[in-house]
């Protein structure tokens, strides 16, 4: 159980990296946040660049969880 | 009897959700109004979303009738949640599962201009079942709470230096720094020692679910009001561009939140079992269990 937990966090961690991902890269690209002006754009980057480092834990964590082995 | 009675007023907000819903959907089936897809669903589901919080506060009801006179301990374990949170914990993920991904669907198809290979009243129909569901889950959680009288997770006002401590302990050293400063803690000193629920939890973690879950609440529906009844423009803007800020904080929270169970895991499973090892309780939640009482299951 603890092994399938940690896969599907690993999974839920990288399609939100994803996500993140595009909202980084639409702060600079997408025409409707340059349309909305600067506040747009940079909450895009900050929310994309939050869900990346959020994401990059919880893969971390995920991972721990995968190679133990023990009860706690 | 009180739980007799909570059942026949679940049973009887079942009967009423289902002929509500049924009534709702014959009316959108007759053709009478020529609408597509999506915009019939958008009224279907503001349609229904009264019933909806309806049967969570008769399910809430029940749930707090069926937790009183549990037993809270057995050989070496202890009940860490009653049935009725883990119950509605699982009911409010499948919420999440459905209503997040869609969401973030819909925002991020605009952004990167991309067109799903399905139409998108699929996609917004999924996300109105995900909202039902949790707006569902809202309602039956604040009426369980009230019910029970549980409110570990809640820090009263005058012992929020105390949590912010227990958190800034918690936390790992440079940031539980940048928090006593920020709160103008006094530094040093030997925190209270960790009762129901972990400072992080308490201090932290609880009340951002509550912020952005309000947020997302409040903004979604004024978002399906405007198809009952005319919402001013810049109200309609701003509830939008709010939803979108709080879909995001939620995706944040989930990611916190799933971190931060799986580095606990016997969490998980009592989230699952509701029991947890009397020894992990003792190690993690020494307060709680030495002042525990057997209804205190949260």
């Amino acid at each position: 159980m603890r092994q399938i937990a940690a896969v599907l966090g690993i999974a839920w961690a990288t399609l939100n990296a994803v996500v993140g991902a595009f909202f980084v890269t639409g702060a600079f690209t997408a025409t409707t946040a340059q349309k909305e002006g600067i506040a747009a754009q940079l909450a895009l980057f900050v929310g994309g660049m939050l869900i990346i480092t959020f994401g990059w834990l919880l893969t971390q964590q995920s991972w721990r969880l995968l190679r133990q082995r023990t009860e706690q | 009897m009180l739980r007799a009675v909570t059942a026949l007023i679940a049973l009887i907000g079942i009967g009423i959700v289902v002929v509500a819903v049924m009534t709702i959907l014959s009316q959108q089936a007759s053709g009478a109004q020529p609408w597509g897809n999506e915009l019939s669903d958008n009224i279907i589901f503001a349609r229904t979303i009264p019933f909806v919080l309806a049967l969570g506060v008769a399910a809430g009801m029940f749930g707090g009738a069926m937790s009183r006179n549990a037993s809270s301990t057995r050989s070496g374990q202890v009940r860490r949640f009653s049935r009725a949170t883990v119950i509605g914990h699982w009911i409010i993920t499948l919420g999440f599962v459905l209503a997040l991904p869609t969401g973030v669907w819909q925002y991020l198809g605009g952004i990167v201009d991309v067109t799903a290979p399905f139409p998108l009243y699929l996609s917004y129909r999924v996300h109105y079942i995900g909202a039902a569901i949790i707006l569902f889950s809202l309602a039956y959680f604040l009426v369980y709470w009230w019910q029970t009288g549980h409110h570990s997770l809640y820090v009263p006002r005058t012992q929020w230096s105390t949590h912010l401590r227990g958190l800034a302990a918690e936390l790992p050293a440079q940031i539980g720094r940048l928090v006593t400063r920020v709160f103008r803690l006094q530094d040093g000193g030997a925190t209270a020692p960790v009762g129901q629920f972990t400072y992080y939890e308490t201090a932290f973690s609880f009340p951002t679910w509550t912020f952005a879950l309000a947020l997302i609440t409040v903004t979604g529906l004024i978002k399906a009001l405007r198809y009952l009844t005319p919402v001013p423009g810049p109200v309609l803007w701003g509830a939008s561009t709010l939803h979108v800020a709080a879909m995001v904080l939620l995706v944040l929270k989930l990611l916190d939140h799933l971190r931060y169970v799986f580095a606990r895991w016997p969490l998980v499973v009592a989230m699952t079992t509701t029991w947890v090892s009397d020894q992990y309780a003792r190690a993690h939640f020494p307060a709680w269990r030495q002042k525990r009482d057997p209804t205190e299951a949260a």
